[in-house]
């Protein structure tokens, strides 16, 4: 059974580029694309395999759901945005129904996670490919336009994506730093037993943590599904990628979470235009295992963990 | 111990002679089957050498196949190179072996292990399937590389030619017979208590005196090596080569065989890849999208019912049997 993966996001929509300050530009818009992308699966995945070390090779199909999500309320005449809205909904049922059915009865037996949610990835996988059928599904744009900035002009919709994860991306640091439901999060991470002493329910902060992540997976999917080939397959690349980001830029804080996907996705963007995409994609994951060497506690971690 | 010594050796024997006798029931085509079937048993093998003794899964165990084929391919395509077979085996695994080494060296001397060292092989098995598609000039790209040539050598003016069915079924037999003999040898000595105190905790084995990484890392070269080896054999057999060897869905499978067999057992997951090949032939004769389907529901199913493979249902039976004795 061949599969093949896909770039993670087009480098060729962007438009032409004649001068250097166009290209560098251009380069960093796209970079910061894909840097916006990457935050946002690679949010879930700091929850559940960084804080629960809960290692969900499930979540790639976060965004494959999201993704399909928007393409299919397109193709049934509804909006865009309505597609996008139910996005991470979408992602927080299948996240929460993998929580409630098997994750949770493995939270001891690392291993068996591994293969129980790699086993629930290739179910989605196909369940996806017999409902919707094989091939890449097409998803237009809301916006068709372009947007002058700086000496070039640049998709609009792709600035659209930028501002939306940076809000939600502000919006999870509020949601963590500042509420009551962030405390108990960051309790449970700190020491599960003592949070359980001190009357905290840790089984219920891990699912709602959990179904947080996939929802936020499920709307990255919907934000890039105009970008990317939508295919039931192209979880796996995001998969991949958001692993390293967590792993790059260590457990524990946005601010590993954000250097490591400014190391992916920067890294990315900048050898998509020297090389093929996929020799790009093996380029960078070559770099961050020897990132992950070199530093194995993240990028902004010195001794923790 | 000895019991279960002699218990393992009793099922390998049994194994062994169902192989010999094989050929006397079977026509040319099923002895392909069962060939190439024996191959990815000795992949299976092959990861379970590792994952089995040391408890840390590679999630890209298809990558050192891959390479091993790949090597063989380009070897026995060049018409200069004498002695063809030989070398490519021979390249195949030390190629296998020396990335294994590379890669191995990075991680744990790293202190990378876990999660962390599943999740850096499962890239790696990526990374493998990009390069062999996106550096189609020496690789053939998506296509892969097709007319490799069946083994073929001299051995003391015997000339042995593994065109024909039944020749490189005994050929194939005997190197996996040997080959989990040899791993399970390996393994269960004074090589295989020392892993096992460093799978239960490697810091009190590190303590005493082991040497936790360099252990690790030779587990993991020679697993790589013989993954290599199958993967020289198989691209023989089959007379391609191609991208998905080293792709992740090939390294899923292997470790769904190796889990259905049995973890530990390297006799398991033998059987466990001759068995799943042979449904997955029916399945897909069948539906061939119906396949990863089950596969995910295979997985699903053995987390939850059969955590020890196939082989402990017989252990399972036998206590059930001795405690209804017991009842009597």
């Amino acid at each position: 059974m061949p599969r093949k993966p896909c770039s993670p996001v087009c480098a060729n929509a962007s438009p032409a580029r004649p001068d250097a300050m166009d290209f560098v530009v251009t380069t960093l818009l796209n970079g910061l694309t894909l840097i916006s992308i990457l935050m946002l699966v690679g949010l879930g995945l700091a929850i559940s395999f960084g804080l629960m070390n809960v290692t969900n090779l499930a979540h790639g199909e976060f965004v494959t759901v999201g993704a399909f999500v928007v393409y299919f309320v397109q193709s049934i005449g509804g909006s865009f945005w309505l597609g996008l809205a139910l996005a991470p909904i979408a992602g927080a049922v299948v996240g929460c129904v993998l929580e409630f059915a098997i994750i949770r009865h493995l939270y001891s037996r690392p291993v068996s996670t591994v293969l129980a949610t790699w086993g629930v990835s290739l179910i989605l996988q196909q369940g996806m490919e017999l409902t919707f059928g094989l091939g890449a599904k097409p998803v237009t744009p809301p916006i068709e336009g372009t947007f002058d900035l700086f000496f070039t002009v640049y998709p609009a919709y792709r600035l659209i994506l930028i501002a939306i994860a940076m809000l939600t991306l502000l919006g999870v640091i509020l949601l963590i730093g500042r509420t009551s439901f962030g405390l108990d999060i960051r309790t449970v991470i700190q020491n599960r037993e003592m949070a359980e002493g001190v009357g905290i329910n840790t089984r219920r902060t891990y699912a709602i943590a959990f179904t947080f992540g996939a929802a936020i997976a499920g709307l990255a999917g919907g934000l890039v599904a105009p970008l990317a080939i939508v295919l039931p397959q192209m979880g796996v690349n995001y998969l991949a990628n958001a692993f390293f980001v967590v792993i790059v830029g260590g457990v524990g804080s946005i601010g590993g979470l954000v250097a490591g996907s400014v190391f992916v996705g920067g890294l990315t963007s900048i050898l998509n235009y020297q090389i093929s995409p996929s020799l790009a994609q093996a380029a960078v994951l070559l770099a961050a295992i020897v990132a992950v060497r070199l530093r194995p506690n993240g990028l902004f971690n010195g001794a923790s963990r | 111990m000895i019991a279960r010594d002699r218990n393992w050796l009793l099922i390998f024997a049994f194994c062994v002679a169902l192989a010999i006798l094989y050929p006397f029931i079977a026509d040319g085509y099923q002895l392909t089957v069962i060939r190439d079937a024996l191959i990815f048993g000795l992949f299976a093998a092959s990861l379970d050498f590792f994952w089995g003794r040391t408890g840390i899964l590679c999630f890209g165990h298809a990558a050192f196949f891959g390479i091993g084929g790949y090597i063989m391919a380009l070897v026995t395509l060049n018409d200069a190179i004498p002695f063809a077979s030989l070398l490519g085996v021979l390249g195949a695994i030390a190629g296998a072996a020396l990335v294994a080494a590379i890669i191995g060296y990075f991680l744990f001397f790293g202190g990378i292990r876990g999660s962390y060292f599943t999740i850096v092989t499962l890239a790696l098995g990526v990374i493998c399937q990009q390069a062999a598609v996106s550096w189609s000039s020496v690789t053939g790209g998506d296509s892969g590389l097709i007319g490799i040539p069946p083994i073929e050598f001299e051995v003391a003016g015997w000339h042995v030619d593994l065109g024909q069915d039944l020749p490189s079924y005994i050929f194939v037999s005997a190197i996996v017979a040997v080959a989990v003999f040899a791993l399970w040898s390996l393994s269960r000595g004074r090589w295989g208590t020392v892993l096992t105190a460093i799978q239960d905790n490697e810091t009190r084995a590190a303590a005493l005196g082991h040497n936790a990484p360099l252990r690790l890392l030779i587990t993991f070269i020679l697993s790589a090596a013989i993954a290599g080896l199958a993967g020289a054999l198989y691209v023989c057999m089959a007379g391609l080569v191609a991208p998905d060897l080293s792709g992740l869905l090939l390294s899923t499978e292997v470790i769904v065989w190796v889990a259905v067999g049995g973890r530990g057992t390297l006799l398991g997951p033998v059987l466990g890849a001759i068995f799943i090949q042979r449904a997955q032939q029916t399945i897909s004769s069948f539906n061939p999208s119906l396949w990863p389907l089950l596969l995910g529901c295979v997985f699903v199913i053995i987390v939850f019912v059969l955590p020890d493979g196939i082989l402990s249902v017989y252990a399972r039976l036998k206590s059930l049997f001795k405690g209804w004795r017991r009842a009597q």
